[in-house]
Parts: C-alpha cells; structure tokens; sequence
C-alpha cells in the first residue's frame, strides 16, 4: 500500500463506502508488484477494486504505469507480487487466451488495434476466435451491430479504411464479442479529435446503461475520463495516491491541480 | 509477331515458376517479419529430394510433390520450434543472420551427402507442344505453371475462409491484437513457416527438371525471390501472382528483343525493376502488407 502519505491525502477525497464495496468485487488487484525487467518493477503497490456495472478510471501520468497495469492483470507481463482476483477467483498471471476464457476480461488496447486489411465484419468475428460456434458468432455480429449500427452500414468495408472513431468504435465492438464480464480500456480517447472523443465517451457510458457493462479505463485526458466514470484511482510512480467516487476527484483541489488543469 | 508470341508464352511459363518460387519467402516476410536468407536452400533440398526420389524410386517430380511438401513442412515446423521462434522478437537482422546460418549450413551439408556434382532431374513431360510453326509450349515449365496456379488458389482459400487461415492474417496485420483476441501466436508462426517451408520445397521438386540440381543454387533464387516479394507487396497472394508474371514476361522479352543481351544478363532486369519499384513504390506494385516491424509495437 502507498503508506500514510497516500492514505492522509486520499482521506481528502474521502473514500464513501458504498453498498458496493461490501459485496464482491469483481476484479480486485490487490498490491500488485510488476514490471518489464527483473528488479525494475513499474507498479510497486497497486491496489484497485472494479465492482460488477461499474465504470472505474485510472488516472496519472505519463510513465505512472497506468497501462502496466492492465499488461499485468492480462497477463501480458508477470506479477511479481501481490494478487489479480476476478470474481474471487486468483487469476494472477494467467496469459490472455485464459483472461478472456476462464475470466471474461477483454481489452482494448492504446495503439490502433484494429486487423486493418480485413472488413468490418472479420474483425468482429475473430473477437470470437476462441469459439468455434458459428451460430453463436453470428448471433454476437448482430448484437454488436445492433449497439453500433454503424458497424453495420461499414461490415464490409476494409476496417483500415474507416475514420479514428470508427475503428475505435470496431475495437469496443470486437471487444464486446466475447461477451466480457469487464472491459479494460487503455485511453479510448487516444489520437482521437474531441468531438470524437466525446462520442467515445457517450457510447461507453451508454453501454453501461443498456447492458451494464463494467469498465475499467485508463486516461490521459483525465477530466472527460473521471466525468464518464463511477469511481477513479490516480496512479503516480507506480502507487496509486488517491481513489475515491468521480466527482469527488473532479472537485478535489490536489488533483485538480496535478491533472485537470487547475 | 510469332517471335512476340513466343516471348510471351516463354514468359508467362517463367513467371510460374518464379511465382511458386516466391510464396513461401513472400508470407514468411510478411507474416513473421523475418527475411529468410536460406529460402533458396530450401528450394534446394526440395529439389535434391526430388532428385534422389526419380534416382531410386523413378519417381516423376511433378508425382513426388506432395511427399516432398510434407517433409519440408515437418522440417520448418522444427525449425521454427527449436530456432526461429528464439529470435523472432529481436531485430531483424538477428534473424537475417541466424536464416543466413541455416543457409550455409544446408549448403555443405548437401554437399557432403551428395557431392558438388551438377545434376539433372528428368520428367515425363518434357519436350514442347507445337501451336504453329514457330510458335510452341514448353511442356514441362507450362505443368510448373498449372501446379503453381493451383497451390495460389488453395492458398488462397486458405488463408481467407478457413479459421488457421484468418488466424494467420490477424497475426500478420496485428500482432498484439491478435494475441489480445486469444490468437495462439507461436502456433501461427510455426503452421506459417511449416506452410511456407512445404511450398518452397514443392518449388524445388517442381524446377528441378528445369534448373541443375546443385548444393550451391540456392542464394540466386534467394535473391530473385527478394527482388519479387519487395516488387510486389510483402505476403500479398495476388500480388505475388503480379510480380512473377510481371518480371518473367520482361526477362522473357529482354532476352528476345534486347540484342545481345541474352539471358543471362536478362536478369539483371529483376534487380533494376526491384531498385525502381523501392524508389517508387515501397508498399509494392499491388499493394499487400506494411513490413511487421512497422506496424507491430
């Protein structure tokens, strides 16, 4: 844990219980140690709580770890210390075919994911690569298509070929395939103009209304991100300083000033 | 105009076979990202194997393909397991020089087993068909040219419908998300150098009634089969068709019409078309993949 320094400044945004934090929680990284190179761990102490129907945002800066965090609860690099939980269930360190399988955690990563030189509609299906149920494939195409129809006037155009938003639309789109129990987000707004950026933001939001969909985010654009969000956590060097409900951050002076702007 | 038609069917029966020459080299590129320098090598021992198959078995080549297509993909699955996948994320000169390693090593050990010694592979079809007086098929390059066109189509329908196929894609185009949606990616990479090693190998059984059978032919097919991939788009299907049509028919007409020139210094042209092709279009004449390290973080 960050010690009596994060705990004292975190009181200022003070941490509500919520009739939440009693139940479970769905995803619960608990005072993770990770990094890329041995003895050079990023993340020295995290601890992040993602309940079932809620949108939850990491803030911080750049070179914080806000992504290492979510490489290790996908286990894309190993934690060395501490625990990943999905639902109770240890998940520390399971490589990603078993992330999305066993946990149902997708993600969408930072960089352009899309298969750019395929259509609309392949790269729909390959979020369902480790099924081999067409019908259900076909079914899951539908629904996506249903939430994004815009995805379905595209479904046959080359996915490289469509605008910023689009494709990150298609990504959250493939991302919904295998129909997750949580989404991790690494910076939806990344590389996009505002307004597109704020449909992002709406689409996300409406997609926790319509189908209660749990997100956990990163983002750099901390203001739009904490107004999309339930809760949020500021990650700084690798310790998380303050967490608490979203408007709470939004009105605290300290965080204010570090990351929205005064 | 019988001599125009002559170059023309003489190129377009080159082009076959520079095309089944070229896919294997052109998707391992485009896939893994890693420029296999002992390509020819292993047209080579496709080739030898071929040869020791008609040798003891009489075997036609065109008869042996599918054995051979299996052997070799058995091999570069191996190959892929134990060597390629350690360098796989390094630079590209890392595995560059690893391929160059496995090259020289083919090399001797061919030469150890079989001796330098030129040898001639022989096919029942062989010989040419008259359309006219002037004008004629060559029977053995024309079969080349259908067994090519047939592993294009298969592959083709491969890497399109079938889920391995897809999965080959994705990886090519994405690899962290592919590996993101659950896509087993050292799997990907070793059924796409194991595919790839199997069709090279079939190159070689396919010319070895056309080339001399040698330890050392590999490195000018190596070169040749660089020349087409950067021409025509790294691990395009379509645009590998393009390419080997397109720099078979020029040498075929070079050869013709250039006084002089004779074939020989008719290759020359696949490298002046390759320097023009990077100086003019770097993404390839028909378009195909960006080079993995560009894309891939």
């Amino acid at each position: 844990m960050t010690t009596g320094n994060g705990q004292q400044r975190s009181g200022t945004a003070q941490v509500i219980t919520r009739t939440s934090d009693r139940v479970r929680p769905l995803l619960e990284v608990q005072d993770i140690y990770a990094g890329y190179y041995v003895g050079q761990d990023v993340l020295k102490g995290v601890t992040i709580k993602v309940h079932e129907g809620e949108i939850v945002c990491v803030i911080g800066p750049n070179g914080a770890g806000k992504s290492t965090v979510f490489k290790a609860v996908y286990g894309i690099i190993p934690v060395r210390s501490g625990r990943v939980l999905c639902d109770g269930r240890d998940i520390t360190n399971i490589p990603p075919q078993q992330a999305l399988q066993t946990a149902g955690i997708t993600i969408v990563p930072q960089l352009r994911s899309v298969f750019a030189q395929m259509t609309v509609h392949e790269n729909l299906e390959l979020g369902m690569f480790l099924s081999r149920d067409k019908d259900r494939i076909r079914e899951r195409i539908e629904y996506v298509y249903d939430l994004f129809p815009r995805l379905k006037e595209r479904s046959k155009q080359e996915a490289g070929t469509m605008s910023g938003g689009e494709q990150r639309m298609l990504e959250i789109g493939r991302s919904l395939m295998w129909e997750p129990r949580l989404v991790l987000m690494d910076e939806p707004s990344a590389g996009l103009a505002p307004i597109i950026t704020k449909q992002i933001f709406e689409a996300i939001r409406r997609l926790n209304a319509e189908i209660g969909l749990t997100v956990l985010m990163i983002e750099q654009n901390a203001r739009q991100g904490l107004e999309a969000s339930d809760r949020g956590y500021v990650i700084e060097v690798g310790r998380q300083t303050y967490e608490g409900r979203a408007e709470e951050l939004l009105a605290d002076d300290n965080v204010r000033r570090a990351f929205l702007g005064g | 105009m019988s001599t125009f038609s002559q170059a023309l069917i003489n190129g377009i029966a080159l082009g076959g076979m520079y095309l089944i020459l070229v896919l294997g080299f052109s998707i391992i590129w485009g896939v893994m990202g890693v420029i296999n320098l002992a390509h020819g090598e292993f047209v080579m021992v496709g080739a030898y194997l071929a040869w020791v198959a008609n040798e003891w078995l009489g075997s036609d080549p065109f008869l042996v393909v599918l054995p051979v297509f299996f052997i070799l993909a058995a091999f570069g699955f191996v190959l892929q397991r134990i060597l390629v996948n350690r360098v796989i994320d390094r630079p590209h000169l890392v595995s560059l020089l690893v391929m160059f390693g496995v090259s020289i090593i083919l090399q001797n050990a061919m030469k150890l087993i079989f001796s330098a010694d030129f040898r001639r592979n022989d096919t029942v079809l062989d010989g040419a068909w008259s359309l006219s007086e002037r004008v004629s098929i060559p029977v053995t390059k024309f079969m080349v040219l259908l067994v090519a066109l047939a592993v294009l189509v298969a592959l083709h329908q491969f890497l399109q419908r079938t889920r391995t196929g897809k999965s080959i894609r994705a990886a090519a185009q994405n690899r962290e998300a592919a590996r993101i949606v659950g896509i087993d990616i050292n799997k990907v990479y070793a059924i796409t150098f194991a595919l790839c090693l199997g069709m090279t190998g079939v190159a070689g059984a396919l010319i070895s009634p056309i080339l001399s059978v040698q330890p050392f032919q590999g490195p000018p097919l190596t070169l040749k089969a660089f020349a087409i991939t950067a021409m025509s788009g790294l691990g395009s299907v379509k645009g590998a068709l393009g390419g080997a049509m397109v720099l078979g028919i020029i040498e075929a007409m070079l050869a013709l019409y250039v006084d002089k020139i004779g074939t020989n210094l008719a290759v020359v042209a696949s490298f002046v078309i390759l320097v023009a092709a990077l100086v003019l279009r770097p993404q390839g004449l028909f378009g195909g993949l960006r080079p993995v390290d560009a894309t891939a973080s």
